[in-house]
């Protein structure tokens, strides 16, 4: 079993975000950056479906500048075995039609047999990545997935649907696992395993050696919403009356009580 | 008539021999039982706790000799001491008589026991006794009638105690047996100088046969009592007769609070922490079979007292019972985890401690084994904090970049701006981030600017010290934080750093040392008292009334108490002290990574805290570490008394005080 994760590092989602010169994207300058969280997920499973096979292979990739190797370093400390860095300085201005022709032009490389990734990245949310490299790979694919297994050839896996409905899918390898929030808890890399991890290889691949692939889509802008003066203040009657324009207020503008 | 006595009288020297054999036999038996232990020591690993032998020897000796650790705890430390005095001298009255009878009088005919210094020494001897006897009827009404909560009584408690007893009150009854025959009417004059002997002798009938056989029969079960007592020493809690002096002699002569920098370059390490007795050092095992049980670290315990898994004195008995299971025994397990994550580190334990165990070492190796080798986290709110640590290098999980935006319009600049500052103040994340403890750190750099001194920060180059990490016995994280901050001290040739945060102060001051930072580091009360005591820093004192919490980090971990209360008197302060104060502080729950963490089990450690403070009656409580003011804030919520009682910063109080 050959196993592919693709991970992308994200700037920490607390930070102050500020549009960068040509203002298509965010200013990288004095972002905290780490690793996606649902690829976080992605990891997890698949060192844990690595562990139950020895004979097995995982192989975690990830695009972007010199900084991602860090997020590539704590997935190698997960329990990866080797490491692909597919660099890319300006991976920001790559759309994902792009980003899944670099991925899917080094997994033509190895016969993987499954391919996990997050269901979205948690900065750009385009969701798109694993659809397209299922396709560009002619693999099965299912996505927002909350569970997983694996009998001979055939994945079985739980997804959640819209409403917080479950479904219950079978795929055939080779397949790609997009990685949703609840699939599992990550590991937190032990000592002697962020240790061995500094020896893993870590293969670099020029992304313009990779693909070609023009982009489908560009960014236009990247700006702030604007502020709305949103705050309002109940005044004047007595509790219960204040009470009941509360409730009136949370009715009309919110969907809190709504059952 | 001469003033002395005929040793062997009654039972004649044909005795001598057979009682050499029994002692031989007791003697070899205390010496097996010792060995056998030492083994189990041994399972541990290696440790250096000899070099200095000279200082250590001293201290050793003093120590035990002055009961100073048992005499912490005036009761029933004193009457400890007064057993152990009275028992010393006793025993070395039975030594002297051996010296003379069976070696200096044998040998050179030589006898010293008469005249003025037999006076003296049957003097000394019967109060000697009396003194034993009277401390241990004072610990049986303890021990057996009026038994404080948490003392344990095992059999060799009971074995101990009965055993002590029948021996010193055969010793007087063979003392009067022997007075009444020889001395009571031959020598009454000499018969004074025994006043327990001559109270016994009296009531014993005055038949001489009778006495003769009560006085033989006696002496024998004496010795036999004696010598029982030297072979069960190292079968039971005796064993502390021996264990606890040379525990001092094995004490930590590091700096207060030190911990073991693990080398994370070597590459040959497999397992990290403690998760087995052989992963323990062989003085961790020492330890905890000096333990006696005695519970004083639990009473002092914050976690104990409310409510919590851990007692300290159980983790040290917890690690006895598995030392002697076996060196592969699994001590997470006998400890558990819920008890290991419990403790604040607030060194009340150790500090203590009547035996110099060191308890927390101890914990924070289990705790490493946890986080380094499993990934375990105390909570979902522990596994959130260190995420943020490793990536916004503060616990919040807030920008690290805006770490300096508190002194915003302060007159404050980074380093990196103007590297012309007198001291650093390393701000930390809770004076950075944590509005409450903002607003003291800009009241601090108030008193700066009035005192003329110039202050630089870090900024974003300033990180988390890393100490909740490493408490939290995450090492590597720790190493990782601690390495960024000693390249920027590095960068900009850092000297003298104030801190706003005793565990910043600790952490930096003490722990970079392992790693290589050697700079002057002082918490800003110790800071402000310097000014003060110079002549920079003057205050117009405005009268107030306070009590003052210590952290525990100021006190049991840096030894600073004087330097605060000098302060606050300074400042016109009336101090109220609350009961555990000064080195006996009752910790505020937030040391030990636990500020990150959700108190679950039991109560909540500040609300007791606070309620001390309230006991006092004072309107407010004084601290100095943003810590303990976030949490007795908390506590002081949490009870409903934010009317009666405020928690406020030293530095507020002195900014508003400057003259």
């Amino acid at each position: 079993m050959k196993i592919l994760v693709c991970v992308k590092q994200i700037p920490d989602m607390a930070s102050k975000f500020k549009p960068n010169a040509d203002g298509t994207w965010f200013n990288e300058a004095d972002l905290a950056f780490r690793m996606n969280e649902y690829d976080e997920y992605a990891v997890e499973e698949a060192v844990k479906l690595r562990e139950k096979d020895p004979a097995s292979e995982l192989v975690v990739l990830s695009v972007g500048p010199a900084r991602v190797v860090e997020a590539l370093k704590k997935a190698l400390a997960m329990g990866c075995d080797r490491a692909v860095h597919v660099q890319d300085d300006n991976v920001f201005r790559k759309d994902p039609w792009q980003i899944a022709s670099l991925i899917a032009a080094y997994a033509k490389k190895e016969n993987f047999d499954i391919v996990f990734t997050g269901m979205q990245s948690q900065d750009r949310g385009s969701a798109q990545i694993g659809p397209l490299l299922a396709g560009m790979l002619g693999f099965s694919c299912v996505t927002t997935v909350i569970g997983f297994s694996l009998e001979g050839r055939t994945a079985t896996v739980r997804r959640e649907l819209e409403g917080g409905a479950k479904g219950i899918v079978k795929a055939a390898l080779p397949a790609v696992i997009t990685c949703q929030l609840g699939l599992n808890t990550p590991r937190y890399p032990t000592l002697p395993n962020i240790m061995k991890a500094k020896k893993k290889e870590i293969a670099a691949f020029k992304a313009e050696e990779l693909s070609a692939e023009a982009a489908l889509s560009a960014a236009e802008k990247f700006y702030a919403p604007v502020k709305k003066g949103t705050g309002l203040v109940l005044e004047g009657g007595d509790a219960a009356s204040l009470a009941g324009k509360l409730i009136d207020v949370l009715k009309e503008k919110t969907t809190v009580l709504r059952g | 008539m001469e003033a002395t006595r005929e040793i062997y009288w009654n039972v004649g020297h044909g005795v001598i021999l057979p009682m050499y054999g029994f002692f031989a036999a007791a003697a070899g038996a205390m010496a097996y039982g010792f060995y056998k232990k030492l083994a189990v020591y041994r399972s541990g690993k290696a440790l250096d706790r000899v070099s200095g032998p000279a200082d250590r020897l001293a201290r050793a000796v003093s120590w035990a000799l002055a009961q100073l650790k048992v005499l912490r705890n005036p009761f029933p430390g004193l009457f400890h001491a007064g057993f152990f005095w009275g028992f010393l001298l006793l025993t070395a009255g039975t030594t002297l008589i051996m010296a003379q009878e069976d070696f200096t009088a044998r040998l050179f005919g030589l006898r010293f026991l008469q005249g003025d210094f037999y006076r003296g020494f049957s003097f000394v001897l019967d109060i000697a006794g009396l003194a034993a006897i009277v401390a241990l009827l004072v610990f049986f009404v303890r021990r057996f009638l009026y038994r404080p909560k948490g003392l344990d009584t095992a059999a060799d408690d009971c074995l101990a105690h009965a055993l002590l007893f029948f021996i010193l009150v055969t010793g007087f009854v063979i003392e009067g047996a022997r007075m009444a025959v020889t001395e009571l009417h031959a020598n009454p004059e000499l018969a004074r100088f025994s006043p327990v002997g001559l109270l016994v002798a009296g009531l014993l009938p005055g038949d001489p046969s009778a006495l003769e056989g009560l006085h033989k029969t006696l002496w024998w079960t004496h010795m036999f009592a004696a010598f029982g007592f030297i072979a069960m020493i190292p079968f039971s809690k005796l064993r502390h007769l021996f264990l606890i002096p040379v525990n001092y002699f094995f004490s930590d002569t590091g700096p207060l609070g030190g911990l073991k920098t693990i080398d994370l370059a070597d590459e040959s390490a497999q397992t990290f922490g403690a998760e087995k007795v052989n992963e323990l050092s062989w003085k961790d095992i020492y330890d905890s079979d000096a333990c006696v049980s005695c519970k004083r670290c639990q009473d002092e315990c914050p976690a104990y007292a409310t409510g919590k898994t851990l007692s300290p004195m159980k983790v040290i008995q917890d690690l006895r019972g598995s030392a002697f299971a076996g060196p592969e025994t699994d001590i997470i397990a006998a400890v558990t985890d819920k008890a290991l994550w419990a403790c604040t580190t607030c060194r009340s334990c150790q500090t203590t401690c009547p035996a110099a165990v060191e308890h927390v070492p101890k914990i924070i190796e289990m705790r490493r084994n946890l986080t380094l080798m499993k990934g375990e986290f105390a909570g979902e709110e522990g596994r959130a904090a260190v995420s943020s640590l490793e990536v916004n290098k503060n616990p919040f999980g807030l920008p690290n970049a805006s770490r300096a935006d508190w002194a915003a319009g302060l007159g404050v600049k980074p380093l990196s701006e103007d590297p012309s500052a007198d001291i650093l103040y390393f701000a930390g994340c809770y004076a950075s981030f944590d509005r409450r403890n903002k607003a003291v750190a800009a009241k601090f750099m108030e008193i700066c600017a009035k005192a003329g001194v110039k202050a630089g920060l870090l900024g974003k180059e300033e990180q988390c010290c890393g100490e909740p990490a490493r408490k939290l016995g995450n090492e590597y994280l720790y190493q990782e934080l601690a390495g960024e901050n000693i390249k920027a001290f590095a960068k900009y040739g850092v000297k003298k750093i104030v801190t706003a945060c005793p565990h910043c102060r600790h952490t930096l001051g003490v722990h970079y040392r392992d790693l290589g930072f050697e700079g002057n580091v002082v918490h800003y009360t110790v800071f402000i008292k310097e000014l003060i005591d110079s002549g920079k820093l003057k205050l117009k004192a405005e009268p107030f009334e306070f009590t003052y919490h210590d952290s525990c980090y100021m006190s049991r971990y840096s030894g600073i108490t004087e330097e605060p209360r000098a302060v606050l008197a300074a400042a016109g302060g009336s101090l109220a002290e609350m009961e555990r104060h000064g080195d006996r502080n009752f910790c505020c729950g937030g040391g030990g990574g636990r500020a990150l963490l959700e108190e679950k089990e039991g109560t909540k450690i500040s609300v007791e805290r606070v309620k001390m403070a309230r006991a006092t009656g004072r309107p407010v409580v004084v601290s100095n570490c943003p810590f303990c003011l976030t949490m007795l804030e908390d506590g002081i919520k949490t009870a409903d008394c934010e009317t009666a009682l405020k928690a406020r910063d030293l530095a507020e109080v002195v900014a508003e005080r400057l003259a």
